[in-house]
């Protein structure tokens, strides 16, 4: 377990300054800043926004609406693949390899790091939501605080739901990542899967896709009965996590060459 | 009998079958030495250290180092064994002092070590500059901080100075000789160029094809030199003096307007001359000519 923690903290140290660490900044206030934009250029429609006794689960879903289809997964598969990079771009496989330390522990440090970073990015984006519901209000003389109080288990509930939607997208990028040195390897295929995520919706079958989730996550969340998949779609990723999770470190203990 | 602290048995490796690259090596790495892996590009020398660094999967032979099966005491060996394996492995985007900050966090050595290794190398002013920004030779030097970070017992060192001038291989040189001497330290290191390296060598191995053709200490090496030179006449009658010396039975043959003959005693020599001269062969000069390591080296890997 120490030998866990101490690769864990020498991988964390190296995602300093990388764009994959920048990509989870800029990525979680994004939308919040757009929102914020909106908030203001609407001012007088703030009053009526505010007084809705569901105003935080609305701002939620609106908050979460282009992210669960595209930049979540687009950001989780840019983030896995630049995490891998770092070894192949700088040459240092054949390094860490040599390092005392047993395959296993390599290979969940850096698995441990990208799931740190998701939840580094689930947080901030949640600060950003906040304050992309309270920064309006600054500049409206009208609109007064939600009558609402905030709701922590709506938000906690959610925001678990969609980040177990988006560890298959995790365990399957960095099966790639970890295989191939050409970085538009992992990249073009997880944006193949993800467009062929965005067709899938629409079919009944569509759930077998594992990129679908968190768009049906969202569908769910809007109560789009239409769109509701007839299996736990929370199970599913789950399973499509733990499945590519084993195929990947056995890919990766019996790779030949470890350079 | 020698104390080894790398020894290979049989050690053969081909890439996804095809022929090998390695055949048979049985290097055998004397404790305390610097051992120059010596052999011209793709020759195997690469292979051979990433087989004994694990970093290829092992597939005949076997690997023991500190007396250990490398297989069983993969972690325990890794340990005590610095490496730089051909181009610097460094993070661009990290300062010196990070990069070796996150090998620490591994190895757990004392805190104090990264100081020491920078001032080693001579990179304790590089503050906040990204590795990326390094020269060739400022890497290649964090290379070797890295590599002795946690005070190896065995360093395996791949081509380390490839890519630097004179005065960086002469530093570098400098640099490995006092590790071995002051912390006695093991060194394998290899290279293309013998010159380079037979400064700093005690013991060489020659590696050509995926063959080890000679392995010894560098006096070995050296007295093969010795072996190895010829005497040289510069005659008026190349083609008489010949058959003079072949009809006393001895061998020569004329080389770029000389006759070369194998080195012998000094009285035979005076006796060839002696017999020459009685025929009417003028002899304007004799000299012998010495192989230098680099010829020898030439000899082997060509032969």
């Amino acid at each position: 377990m120490n030998d866990y923690l101490r690769s864990l903290q020498s991988e964390w140290m190296k995602t300093r300054n990388t764009a994959a660490s920048w990509l989870v900044i800029i990525g979680s206030f994004f939308i919040p800043l757009i929102m914020v934009i909106i908030g203001m250029a609407n001012a007088d429609k703030l009053p009526g926004k505010y007084s809705s006794p569901v105003f935080w689960q609305n701002h939620f879903a609106v908050s979460w609406q282009i992210m669960a289809f595209l930049l979540l997964p687009m950001g989780v598969i840019l983030a896995t693949s630049l995490i891998t990079q770092i070894e192949y771009r700088n040459n240092t496989w054949k390094q860490l390899h040599a390092t005392p330390q047993r395959f296993a522990v390599v290979f969940f440090a850096k698995l441990s790091v990208i799931i740190l970073m998701m939840l580094q990015f689930f947080v901030l984006f949640n600060i950003g939501i906040y304050l992309s519901g309270i920064i309006p209000l600054l500049f409206s003389k009208t609109a007064a605080y939600p009558v609402q109080g905030f709701p922590f288990v709506f938000f906690l509930k959610n925001n678990a739901q969609f980040f177990i939607d988006c560890l298959p997208i995790i365990a399957l990028q960095y099966l790639i990542s970890l295989q191939f040195r050409n970085f538009m390897v992992p990249l073009g295929a997880g944006i193949v899967l993800l467009v062929a995520a965005t067709f899938a919706i629409q079919w009944k079958y569509g759930y077998i896709v594992p990129y679908t989730y968190a768009a049906l996550n969202y569908f769910q969340l809007r109560s789009a009965t239409t769109q509701m998949v007839p299996v736990n779609i929370h199970l599913l990723a789950v399973g499509y996590f733990t499945l590519f999770i084993i195929v990947s470190f056995i890919f990766y203990t019996y790779k030949k060459d470890k350079c | 009998m020698a104390n080894y602290c790398v020894q290979t048995k049989n050690l053969t490796y081909s890439f996804s079958g095809k022929e090998a690259i390695l055949k048979n090596i049985n290097l055998e790495v004397e404790e305390g030495c610097i051992y120059g892996f010596l052999g011209p590009n793709g020759a195997g020398k690469t292979t051979t250290l990433r087989l004994l660094l694990g970093l290829l999967k092992k597939q005949h032979g076997s690997i023991a180092v500190f007396g250990q099966s490398f297989e069983k005491n993969r972690l325990e060996i890794l340990k005590r064994t610095g490496s730089l394996i051909e181009s610097p492995s460094l993070y661009g985007h990290l300062t010196a002092d990070e990069n070796l900050l996150l090998l620490q966090k591994i190895y757990q050595c004392p805190k104090e070590r990264i100081r020491k290794v920078l001032e080693l190398v001579g990179l304790t002013q590089t503050g906040k500059k990204k590795v990326s920004q390094f020269s060739l030779g400022m890497k290649q030097r964090l290379s070797i901080a890295v590599a002795i970070l946690n005070s190896p017992s065995l360093l395996v060192l791949d081509e380390p100075t490839n890519g630097l001038d004179p005065n960086g291989i002469i530093e570098m040189r400098e640099l490995l000789k006092h590790i071995n001497r002051h912390q006695g330290v093991t060194i394998l290191v290899s290279s293309h160029l013998l010159t380079e390296i037979e400064k700093l060598v005690t013991h060489v191995g020659v590696i050509h094809k995926g063959s080890l053709l000679f392995q010894g200490t560098l006096a070995e090496l050296q007295s093969k030199q010795l072996q190895q030179s010829v005497l040289a006449f510069e005659t008026g009658n190349d083609v008489m003096a010949l058959r003079i010396i072949r009809d006393n039975e001895l061998s020569a043959t004329i080389d770029n307007g000389r006759i070369v003959m194998e080195m012998m005693e000094k009285e035979k020599v005076a006796f060839v001359n002696e017999q020459l001269v009685n025929n009417g062969v003028s002899v304007y000069s004799i000299s012998i000519t010495k192989n230098d390591l680099e010829t020898i080296f030439i000899n082997l890997t060509n032969n």
